[in-house]
């Protein structure tokens, strides 16, 4: 990595990254799909995170690519499960309260192009020896140690959780042992339910089974 | 400019298509050395095959996300490319030798899963879907795996760069000092390039997968990136358990290409032997007994690198 004087090439790929990552990001309101925007949404954040490497952050920026390439499968799987979007190819509107989110971004954009113009950044060049890896890792897990593992045994915490609470399997049969799916009108049968075979008027046999 | 910039890419594209043709002559080596009959001369057909597919009509399905369609095997094509260009040939002879190459690597697992799920979720076909789905679901697993096994390796090098992880096998290869590494690996690389025993994105079960409405160049893109990926994960293999380029009287890139092809054999080999496992016990196999083996490498290499 060049310390101070960075070649051509470093603006050239600089610009590019950078027009990428803004053009996918409004890609990302634009389409008509969550895959779509999902993935597009990851294309800009590889932009970045080239960017992050060019800037030196060797370890910031590879690490931005499998976290968010896993973050955003599962993003995207996941929209596509509570929308019930088949499959999130049909056409579908992107954005909503429209005003409000104009207004938010207008805003922001004022105020972040106003701190690039305005502010006075520190001119500290990075010291040809520095190790950005290991010193980040010394940051990471020397000082702010306990942080850092608290904040990750929570996570690890919270994943176990939610795996446990959606499972249809447990320890004690079906989760959804029992339970009653809501009518489709008030006071209406369950919705979804099949028969039940006592309730079969003849011509039907009765299967029993042992779960 | 010239060396920085144009060698190393020839060096990699240079990899992909031996590699790639060494793939498809070595299957088809070993299914007729284990009695399956191969049509043309083992040699010559894994070109003419290519010949043929380029001059096949492209599929199309109703209404696909072409972009997506058409992008993802080149862009799994492209992964097994920055995969090996983080390979190293010698101490000094590598494409590219990022101080984050193992971290890169991984990301090139988690960056696969995308693209896997792209090419069948874009073909707008139920069998290709189902493939796509049943790669995220398998392939969250692969990539824990693998990171853990990779953090085992990290750790006696004190590095995340691959040649430093070989400079640390010069007494000892990681495949005797962490038992439990290369065959958890393997499994990994069989799952990523959804190989033999572990194909169950493309099985045959959903008539080709992801891959069930693509034919002509499209098909023979998905099939070299395919080999590739296998390519690719046998030099990170070598690399890692293997001790790169280490080794007496031959020279180091020699002694890879070796190493590699004997990885390579032990997985096509592998592919041909196993009969294909059922997602859901693969599921269960991967989160039951091979995540945890992997912690368990992970804490034996740990204590190795304290002692």
């Amino acid at each position: 990595m060049e310390s101070m004087n960075h070649g051509l090439g470093v603006d050239i790929a600089f610009l590019l990254l950078a027009t990428l990552a803004v053009v996918t990001g409004w890609r990302v309101f634009r389409t008509d799909s969550m895959v779509r925007a999902s993935f597009f949404l990851l294309v800009s954040f590889i932009a970045v995170g080239v960017i992050m490497i060019l800037l030196a952050a060797e370890y910031l920026g590879v690490a931005m690519f499998f976290m968010m390439a896993v973050e955003m499968t599962v993003m995207a799987l996941f929209m596509v499960m509570f929308m019930m979007n088949p499959a999130g190819l049909n056409p579908m509107n992107m954005v909503h309260q429209e005003r409000i989110a104009i207004g938010a971004g207008v805003a922001g954009f004022l105020v972040l192009g106003a701190m690039a113009l305005l502010a006075t950044f520190p001119d500290q060049p990075v010291p040809a020896s520095l190790d950005p890896v290991r010193s980040l890792g010394n940051e990471m897990l020397g000082d702010s140690m306990l942080i850092f593992e608290s904040a990750g045994l929570v996570l690890l915490t919270t994943m176990i959780g939610v795996v446990v609470l959606s499972s249809h399997r447990g320890r004690y049969g079906a989760a959804a042992e029992g339970s009653m799916p809501p009518g489709l009108e008030p006071g209406g049968d369950p919705a979804g339910k099949p028969e039940e075979d006592e309730e079969g008027e003849g011509g039907h046999h009765h299967h029993h089974h042992h779960h | 400019m010239f060396s920085e910039l144009f060698l190393p890419v020839l060096m990699v594209i240079f990899m992909l298509v031996i590699g790639g043709y060494a793939v498809a002559v070595l299957d088809r080596l070993v299914a007729s050395a284990l009695g399956t009959p191969q049509a043309g001369r083992v040699w010559l057909a894994p070109m003419s095959r290519g010949a043929w597919l380029l001059t096949q009509h492209a599929n199309a399905t109703e209404a696909p996300d072409w972009r997506a369609w058409r992008l993802a095997p080149a862009l799994y094509l492209a992964l097994a490319a920055s995969g090996l260009a983080v390979v190293p040939w010698s101490a000094s002879l590598v494409a590219t030798d990022l101080v984050t190459s193992v971290v890169l690597w991984g990301s090139v697992e988690a960056l696969a899963t995308v693209v896997i799920f792209l090419h069948g979720w874009s073909a707008n076909s139920l069998l290709a879907l189902i493939g796509g789905y049943r790669y995220v679901a398998l392939g969250l697993s692969y990539i824990l795996i693998s990171m853990f096994v990779l953090i085992g390796v990290a750790l006696p090098a004190e590095s995340l760069q691959f040649t430093q992880v070989v400079a640390s096998q010069e007494g000892l290869w990681n495949v005797i000092r962490q038992p439990l590494g290369l065959p958890l690996f393997l499994i990994v690389g069989l799952g990523m390039t959804f190989w033999g025993p572990l194909n169950l994105a493309d099985s045959t079960d959903l008539a080709g997968g992801t891959a069930s409405e693509i034919s002509g160049p499209p098909r023979l893109v998905w099939d070299m990136a395919r080999a590739g990926m296998l390519v690719a994960f046998s030099g990170v293999a070598a690399t890692v358990f293997l001790g790169g380029w280490l080794g007496p009287w031959l020279p180091g890139p020699v002694w890879m290409s070796l190493k590699m092809l004997a990885v390579l054999s032990v997985l096509l080999l592998l592919g041909r032997l196993l009969p294909r496992l059922a997602p859901e016990r693969c599921v269960t196999l991967m989160w039951v007994v091979l995540l945890p083996l992997s912690f368990i490498d992970l804490v034996w290499a740990g204590i190795g690198a304290l002692l």
